[in-house]
């Protein structure tokens, strides 16, 4: 491994690595701008011109291999020069239009101008205009003006997606992005643009002119949409908390962007992972717990109600549920239903279109694996609709979707007939849920901290990124408290890490696992479904 | 000196093939397929030819580059993209004499071992292109190119490519990427085009007039051609591309090392306008520093105009009377240079564009005390550190100018208007 020498610190890197990755791992940040750890070298932004002795010119770190010896200076007065004449010309043409920029607080340009820049403009010429907000895609705006033409996107389009819809057109100064007529940016990863885009240029339809970025409070979390659990940043909009003081459960999710996880999603995700939260304000939420005979019950009330169906149905219990919940809700239900003398199980299977090659999963159960582990494969919905047609169940408790009030579960109909009543658990009221005897609200997938288990069987940790509605709460305490209204033995678990620890007593592929050996990250065990 | 490069120009039908053998055309390319490529590298190296494109590398050391046990293709290209403003050489070579560029391309195939050579003229180049199409056909034809030529067993396919009009792919890494069928924009170098060129795969780039010497080199020696110039580093014939306030405008054939001042007064016949005596020259195309009339006793070879500070590049000598306004002049080259940029990098991108405004303004009488040193400011920034020399190309005759001609600039500056009273004139 060569060791080069970067600002006077001895570093050992691996061969082949450039200088700007070397001061990367060494915790310099070179300041660059098309540089992009998932993408090919560009070179032209010229941000990390660097000063190589014996080189007579300044060389671009991003491009430049380490070699055994080499000594170079990232902070010298050449190399200052250089950057704050980089950002000059950055600048010249950039309408300074931060007030009204959605990037703006996440914005390269902002911060490389107030750390390498002048501070002032020598400019005193007209700036170059172009395009302002056009539309070049399902959800992806472009603004000329602000390009600094780094090619990121393109590159993304060019080298990860591989739909080349975006190029350069024209030349020189006049340069702009674009996509060509009749072929906008449409493909299922297209918000990535987004992301890697330095400045202001691509924005999120979705997102633009939504909040500041500053007012975003960002939990990382695991997305649900499908079971390949992209690692994300959950971005949860805190401004009306500061400013009028009201509880944060009125606030809600602005955006979701990748975090990066080499193994899983490395800095990518899909449109349709990045737009999931928009499903959780698409349908009725439950937000008080609720029972058939009697509309001012209380949760005590609904979940004694609960608790005395399911005693008097003991043995005849069905459950059925979402392949979305955490790992922890299932293992809470799968105890319940022990308790009551046991009964079929059945697991949503939501399966839509297929793998892609890049990371679109057709199994969107976000912890269908770990539904396997928890319940085992014997989960068929369909032997679960067949006990309830022969007669065999008294009481189904539906445990809801956490994402998706459109994904159930809902039971066919000819089975439902046949079942005294329905308890109804989860976020939303989907369906013919409304008909069911008791109602009890429980977290939503951006609400309550767990485990998933993706489809690899990779374990990782989902975040409450902000507090449940009304009187929602974890599911494990929606069945702790049936439980405890039943007194029905239940482990006395205040905490979703004290769940957990009871996951690894009673799962197999949880063994030895708690919060700090999963962390952020996610934990590996090899046993997966898609493996 | 005897017309080497240019002997067959004035001929009848020199594009012809049976004309160019009649002159002994062809017969160094049957002696060099009979020699191992290594040996006519040698050759060329010993000639001391260096590439005629503008860098003046030595062309025998290129070729050396090239991997000796090809693993697949590897590729010949010739630039014919002639794009540097002032430079109309390659253009003669290829409409009068197309068949001297392709004996020179099938020699310099062989002694590289390329598969293929791909000629990339210059898209506006129309009537040049239609002569080597007709040239090619006919080479394929007499079994110059193609299979087994000469029956030496050595395959080379000889393909003619047109650009699009872009000057930028006239530098040679812009120039595969378009050869590619992609936007011509340059590479990053490390790789260089002997590592990975056109396709990824080892690559020369040679200019047409380089090619053009090398069946003479093959044919008459390498001692021979160290005869011709200034030995042992400037050496062979070359063509010089004369424009501007001269009375014979023209290309010119002389020895590398050709005195400037005989170019302009004997071979040129002197100043356009006897009243309006010298006042500047651009030696080697536009992009190089320009040359005030007292720096104009040089001789015209590589190394004495880098000796001060200039360069041959491709030896389109543009010459500037007393009626030449210096502003409007820097003005109008910088226009081009801006509306060139390829735009992928940011200095040459926005630093051109900049240039231009500003000389825009003081040509116009709106210039500033401070534009002058913010000119030579800006050009300092653009220079090396770009990803190829356009943005060099762009800042170095901005350098020169203002610092040459600086007291034009304060005066254009100081009296709010264009100070040169023959402006128009100047301007025809």
């Amino acid at each position: 491994m060569p060791k080069l020498t970067i600002d006077g610190r001895e570093i050992e890197v691996e061969a082949g690595r450039t200088v700007l990755q070397a001061a990367l791992s060494a915790g310099n940040e070179i300041p660059h701008y098309c540089y992009h750890p998932g993408l090919s070298i560009a070179g032209n932004c010229r941000m990390c011109l660097v000063e190589v002795e014996k080189a007579p010119k300044l060389l671009i770190a991003c491009d430049t291999r380490v070699q055994e010896g080499m000594v170079v200076h990232t902070d010298s007065e050449r190399v200052r020069g250089a950057r704050a004449s980089m950002m000059e010309f950055f600048l010249i043409n950039h309408p300074l239009d931060c007030p009204i920029c959605d990037q703006a607080g996440e914005c390269r340009l902002q911060e490389y101008a107030m750390e390498h820049g002048r501070g002032i403009s020598r400019y005193v010429e007209a700036k170059n205009a172009f395009e302002k907000a056009v539309d070049i895609g399902r959800h992806v705006m472009l603004d000329q003006e602000r390009c600094i033409q780094c090619s990121r996107c393109i590159r993304f389009c060019d080298e990860v997606t591989r739909t080349g819809e975006l190029a350069f057109f024209r030349r020189g100064e006049s340069t702009v992005i674009g996509v060509v007529p009749g072929k906008p940016l449409d493909n299922p990863y297209s918000g990535n643009v987004v992301d890697i885009c330095p400045v202001g240029a691509l924005t999120l339809k979705e997102f633009r002119f939504k909040t500041r970025v500053w007012y975003l409070q960002n939990t990382p979390s695991v997305c649900a949409a499908c079971s390949r659990g992209c690692n994300v940043f959950v971005g949860v909009g805190t401004q009306r908390l500061l400013m009028a003081t009201q509880g944060q459960q009125d606030e809600s999710i602005k955006r979701i962007v990748p975090r990066v996880n080499d193994v899983v999603n490395g800095h990518w995700m899909c449109d349709e992972g990045r737009l999931s939260y928009r499903r959780l304000y698409s349908g009725e939420r439950l937000v008080r717990a609720r029972t058939r005979d009697d509309d001012d019950a209380t949760w005590e009330d609904a979940v004694r109600t609960a608790a005395a169906i399911l005693k008097s149905a003991a043995g005849k219990v069905g459950l059925l549920i979402s392949p979305r919940l955490t790992s922890e809700d299932m293992l809470a239900w799968r105890l319940l239903l022990e308790r009551l003398g046991g009964g079929p199980v059945g697991v949503r299977r939501l399966v839509e279109g297929k793998d892609d090659d890049l990371l679109i999963r057709a199994d969107k159960g976000a912890n269908s694996q770990g539904a396997s582990w928890i319940f085992g494969d014997a989960t068929a919905e369909a032997d679960l609709f067949a006990a309830a047609r022969a007669g065999r169940l008294a009481t189904l408790v539906i445990v809801g979707d956490a994402l998706n009030p459109e994904d159930g579960p809902s039971v066919e109909a000819a089975a439902r007939e046949r079942i005294a009543s329905v308890i109804h658990v989860g976020p939303f009221v989907p369906g013919d849920a409304a008909s069911a005897a008791v109602l009890l609200p429980s977290a939503a997938w951006s609400e309550e901290d767990g485990t998933i288990v993706n489809f690899e069987g990779r374990i990782q940790r989902v975040r409450r990124c902000h507090l449940p509605r009304g009187e929602g709460r974890p599911g494990w305490r929606v069945a702790r408290d049936v439980a405890e209204a039943a007194r029905l033995e239940m482990p006395p678990w205040t905490s979703s890490a004290e769940v957990l620890a009871s996951l690894a007593e009673r799962v197999a592929e949880y063994e030895g696992l708690d919060l700090e050996s999963i962390g952020l990250l996610g934990a590996e065990t090899g046993v997966g479904l898609g493996a | 000196m005897d017309r080497i490069l240019t002997a067959n120009v004035h001929k009848d039908r020199s594009f012809a093939l049976e004309v160019y053998e009649a002159g002994g055309g062809y017969q160094a390319l049957r002696k060099a397929v009979q020699t191992p490529p290594d040996d006519l590298q040698e050759i060329v190296k010993a000639s001391g030819l260096r590439g005629r494109g503008g860098a003046g590398f030595p062309t025998g050391v290129k070729w050396t580059f090239m991997p000796k046990q090809p693993q697949g293709p590897m590729y010949l290209v010739c630039n014919a993209d002639e794009s540097e403003p002032g430079t109309f050489k390659d253009r003669l070579i290829m409409e009068k004499d197309p068949h001297l560029l392709l004996e020179g391309c099938l020699i310099a195939s062989y002694a590289i071992r390329a598969s293929a050579c791909y000629v990339y003229i210059r898209g506006e180049f129309h009537h040049a292109a239609r002569v080597m199409e007709r040239a090619i056909a006919e080479v394929y034809a007499k079994g110059y190119a193609g299979r087994n030529i000469l029956g030496s067993g050595y395959d080379c396919e000889v393909v003619l490519h047109e650009g699009a009009g872009a000057y930028i792919c006239g530098e040679e890494t812009a120039l595969m990427t378009s050869l590619e069928g992609n936007r011509g924009y340059p590479r990053l170098k490390p790789p260089f085009p002997a590592q990975a060129g056109l396709w990824g795969r080892p690559t020369t780039i040679n200019n047409v007039e380089t090619l053009a010497n090398v069946p003479f080199i093959v044919e008459r020696g390498a001692e021979w051609y160290q005869s011709i110039g200034k030995a042992p580093k400037n050496t062979g014939p070359k063509l010089y591309c004369l424009s501007g306030h001269v009375k014979r405008p023209g290309v010119y054939e002389a020895p590398l090392g050709l005195p400037l001042k005989e170019l302009i007064y004997d071979l040129g016949g002197g100043m356009l306008h006897a009243d309006r005596p010298l006042k500047a020259v651009i030696p080697g195309g536009s992009s190089v520093p320009v040359l005030t009339a007292e720096e104009c006793v040089v001789d015209l070879d590589f190394d004495s105009l880098a000796a001060i500070g200039s360069m041959l590049g491709s030896a389109g000598i543009m010459v500037m009377d007393a009626s030449t306004c210096m502003v409007k002049a820097i003005e109008r080259i910088t226009h081009f240079y801006a509306h060139e940029s390829c735009g992928q990098c940011t200095p040459c991108r926005e630093g051109c564009g900049w240039l231009e405004r500003i000389l825009n303004r003081i040509e116009s009488g709106r210039g500033r005390q401070e534009d002058m040193d913010l000119l030579l400011d800006i050009a300092d920034n653009i220079q090396g550190q770009t990803i190829c020399p356009l943005g060099d190309a762009a800042a170095m005759p901005v350098r020169s100018f203002v610092k040459k001609f600086r007291p034009e600039f304060q005066a254009h500056v100081d009296r709010k208007a264009c100070t040169v009273s023959s402006h128009a004139q100047a301007h025809d």
